[in-house]
């Protein structure tokens, strides 16, 4: 258990943790009110769609791949899921169709992958165009409004002050760490992810899991989706762009190596609490939106450049125990 | 000027792998220095860090008394230290004079390139070197043996030469280019370089070279004046241990069965009408040249290449095996040829290497593992076939290629298979792991398992098979009883003859 413990908490989680209390430090001394309780639950809220796709992201770049569509797919989700109940459809039905469109917006994407051996990278570009696309289309652009209470309650709802959005994140994050960490689906997804020929010879399926992985994706962008309409109360067509541009960033600054096989979700959670204080700090100590950009592009940089340092490192240390080994 | 190369107690290490141990030699001007040696006995390592491609983990490398430390080819060039490797490393497109002064042409003062003067400056050397060639002709107009001219050239051209290494030069030469590429190194050698040059053929070296540094299994063995020892002597130095015991003392008292599996009349897009029988208890070698579809085989079988046609019978019962994973399900592993890219998960630990192929077993309905079952089919695995590790919890990539290895033969064994293919088992392993696996082989064997060794070391291939089929050109070539099997006949199974069989693409 001790020996766990140690595993859950290594060096480069306490890394990770000290440079979220430096930026907490550091926002705190520019402006107050940063460090609040309803300044910590708006931190909270604002990365539970975030948290969700990151989670997502978490699977795919550890299993070797990656997706740019979850911004467009979350949005398109939203519009959906908003447009079906002002239809008079049933919202848990509705949220059904709107979870299936998700998913098969995944195996869209896995099929590229799989069957016409694209890059992910380029691949999920297609769709994040063409489900962009989808999101204007099903209203003519325009918002839809939601009416109905139990939609708009999900965005409101609190349990012990906290935000039940949030807490879909937070369950979000047990069960699919679990999952990653405890599964035959979670040990599929490094080992895919260090070697697909290797892994194949090993009698493991890498298209299966690719598939179910994109598959998985699709899914919590729509549940995302939904979520962030119900705070919003409407589904937006042009929201949530460069959303997987956060999500991606909180991932590798949470360990997970973009080269593949390597990562946790643990990291991942810090990360993305990590980028979204930072986000909201930036906002608060009045950084212009404009210069946000360019920071957000630098802190990916540096979460890339400290992932190519560790990458670094882990090849001394194995050298290292190779020699000791003989 | 006199010129010295030496390399003092140089040691290599990659992860998991010492590709040279404590290597010490001297290379003077005015001589030619060959380095001999097996596969895998570091020769290319030895390259790669002479000319700064990597670099040493430990020792000294020195040129005339003073320690360098080239960090690029790039480096090593400019200090006067150049490789002509196997491959051409010249621009096909360019002419002979842009690629003698490839990065360094002439030019005038307004930095326009001085084409003329390239052009003498390159006829200058032609006409030195001897060669029927112009100095504006294109390259890819030239035979192999003068692209490598360019090459030579190209070093040559450098005012600094000091050092000259020629990786298996002869190797897409005439016996008339060789002839003409020795006269150049005696050139070469006569105006004072230092020159060091790599090859397999014995011929050469007793021709060509006046010393011979002999290496082994990543370590130096000796260095002998050439025209004192015979070949016999250097191939006793290359080898230098003895086998034989090995295999005497190996346990063969067992039974072979029935037939356990027929592969019959199988195609993939690699090989062509393949069929045989392997029977329980028996060690069925694969022999034959790379290349000549004993892997592609392998792979159709267990459905990591599509068959095109055939049909396989396990214990009588037709079987398909579209996937490796279909094929473990019936029984038939694969241990593969290449263990660091096909053989293990890299960013795994031994752990979980060692468990992939069981997830499905270790798993509930949801899918969620057993780790104490996963514990102890490791701790299993690590006991059985005594893997050296620290902890089961150790990456795989921190072990020696030998453990490595036997990571992978505890994985599939782990699923009590019916029928183990080992995919040259033993490549880059040192000797006293081979051994080891020499002993697991016979004792699989033994328990009533079918073996499939695919091996191209022939003394491996005919001291542990039953029973040996030579692959040649994608097909079978035949069939040896282990009584039967020597060296030179597997060889001659193996090899192409080009007067009965006109497929020259296979030679």
């Amino acid at each position: 258990m001790k020996e766990r413990l140690k595993k859950t908490i290594s060096g480069d989680k306490l890394i990770l943790l000290g440079a979220t209390l430096v930026v907490f430090i550091l926002f705190t001394a520019l402006n107050k009110n940063f460090l609040s309780w309803t300044n910590f639950v708006n931190i909270l809220v604002a990365t539970s769609l975030v948290g969700l796709i990151a989670i997502g992201h978490t699977y795919l770049i550890i299993a070797g791949q990656n997706d740019l569509s979850p911004g467009s797919l979350a949005a398109f989700s939203g519009v959906l899921a908003a447009l079906l109940v002002s239809n008079g459809v049933n919202l848990i039905l509705a949220f059904i169709i709107t979870i299936i469109a998700g998913a098969l917006v995944g195996v869209f994407n896995a099929f590229m992958v799989n069957r016409i051996k694209l890059q992910a990278f380029i691949a999920t570009l297609v769709t994040q165009s063409i489900v962009r696309g989808f999101a204007y289309i099903l209203r003519g652009g325009k918002p839809v409004a939601i009416s109905n209470k139990a939609f708009i309650q999900i965005g409101k709802a609190r349990f012990l002050d906290i935000p039940a959005t949030v807490w879909i994140m937070i369950v979000a994050f047990i069960i699919f760490g679990f999952i990653l960490s405890n599964t035959r689906f979670g040990r599929s997804i490094y080992a895919i992810g260090g070697n697909q020929d290797a892994a194949r010879l090993a009698g493991l399926n890498p298209k299966r899991i690719v598939l179910l992985s994109f598959v998985m994706m699709g899914v919590l962008c729509a549940i995302g989706g939904i979520v962030f309409a119900a705070r919003m109360n409407s589904g937006q067509p042009a929201a949530n762009v460069n959303l997987e541009f956060d999500a991606i960033t909180a991932v590798v600054l949470g360990g997970v190596s973009f080269t593949g096989g390597v990562g946790s979700m643990g990291g991942t959670l810090i990360g993305v609490f990590l980028i979204q204080a930072f986000n909201t700090g930036l906002t608060m100590v009045n950084v212009p939106s404009f210069w946000q950009y360019v920071a957000k592009g630098a802190l990916l940089l540096f979460a890339l450049t400290s992932d190519y340092l560790r990458k670094q490192n882990r090849e001394r240390q194995l050298l290292e125990a190779s020699k000791r080994n003989g | 000027m006199e010129n010295i190369l030496e390399f003092r107690n140089i040691t290599k290490y990659f992860p998991g792998v010492k590709a040279l141990d404590d290597v010490s030699f001297t290379a003077k001007s005015g001589e030619v220095l060959a380095f001999l040696g097996e596969n895998g006995a570091g020769k290319s390592t030895l390259l790669k860090i002479l000319n700064g491609d990597y670099q040493p983990t430990s020792g000294q490398y020195l040129i005339n008394n003073e320690e360098v430390h080239f960090r690029n080819p790039q480096e090593a060039i400019a200090a006067g230290v150049s490789i002509i490797y196997q491959e051409r490393q010249i621009l096909m497109e360019l002419t002979v004079a842009e690629n003698i002064y490839l990065g360094r042409m002439p030019i005038n003062m307004l930095g326009v390139i001085n084409n003329r003067k390239a052009n003498e400056m390159a006829e200058a050397i032609i006409a030195d070197f001897g060669l029927p060639i112009k100095a504006s002709d294109r390259v890819k107009d030239l035979s192999v043996a003068y692209q490598q001219m360019v090459e030579i050239m190209k070093a040559y051209s450098r005012e600094n030469l000091r050092v000259i290494c020629f990786d298996e030069p002869s190797a897409s030469l005439s016996d008339s280019e060789i002839d003409s590429l020795f006269s150049i190194i005696r050139k070469l050698r006569n105006e004072g370089k230092i020159i060091i040059y790599v090859s397999h053929r014995m011929s050469e070296i007793f021709s060509i070279t006046d010393k011979v540094a002999v290496f082994k299994d990543g370590c130096y063995v000796d260095t002998v004046v050439t025209s004192e020892v015979t070949d016999g002597q250097l191939i006793r130095m290359m080898v230098g241990r003895d086998l034989g015991d090995i295999y005497n003392n190996l346990d063969r008292d067992k039974e072979i069965g029935d037939v356990l599996l027929e592969v019959k009349d199988i195609s993939s897009t690699y090989v062509e009408n393949i069929s045989f029988k392997l029977h329980k208890g028996e060690v069925l070698g694969f022999s034959g040249l790379v290349g000549a579809g004993r892997t592609e085989t392998m792979r159709a079988i267990i459905g990591a290449d599509k068959m095109i046609s055939g049909e396989l019978y396990l214990n009588g019962d037709k079987i398909v095996c579209k996937s490796p994973h279909d094929a473990m399900r019936r029984g038939i592993v694969l241990v593969p040829e290449d263990r660091k890219t096909q053989g293990i998960l890299a960013n795994l630990d031994v752990r979980d290497n060692i468990n992939i192929a069981l997830l499905e077993e270790h798993s509930n309905k949801l899918g969620v593992l057993d780790t104490k079952a996963e514990d102890a089919v490791a701790k299993k695995g690590i006991e059985d076939f005594s893997i050296r590790t620290p902890s089961a919890k150790k990456k795989i990539l921190e072990l020696s290629g030998g453990n490595q290895q036997k990571c992978v033969v505890a994985r599939w064994m782990a699923t009590n298979p019916k029928v183990l293919i080992l995919d040259e088992p033993t490549k880059g392993i040192d000797v006293g792991a081979k051994s080891e696996f020499y002993r697991m082989i016979c004792a699989f064997a033994k328990q009533g398992l079918g073996v499939i060794l695919v091996s191209s070391e022939l003394p491996e291939v005919i001291g542990l098979s039953d029973r040996i089929i030579v692959m040649r050109g994608r097909k079978i070539a035949g069939e040896v009883m282990r009584e039967d099997a020597t060296e030179d006949r597997l060889l001659a199974m193996g090899m192409v003859d080009i007067n009965a069989d006109d497929r020259s693409d296979i030679a």
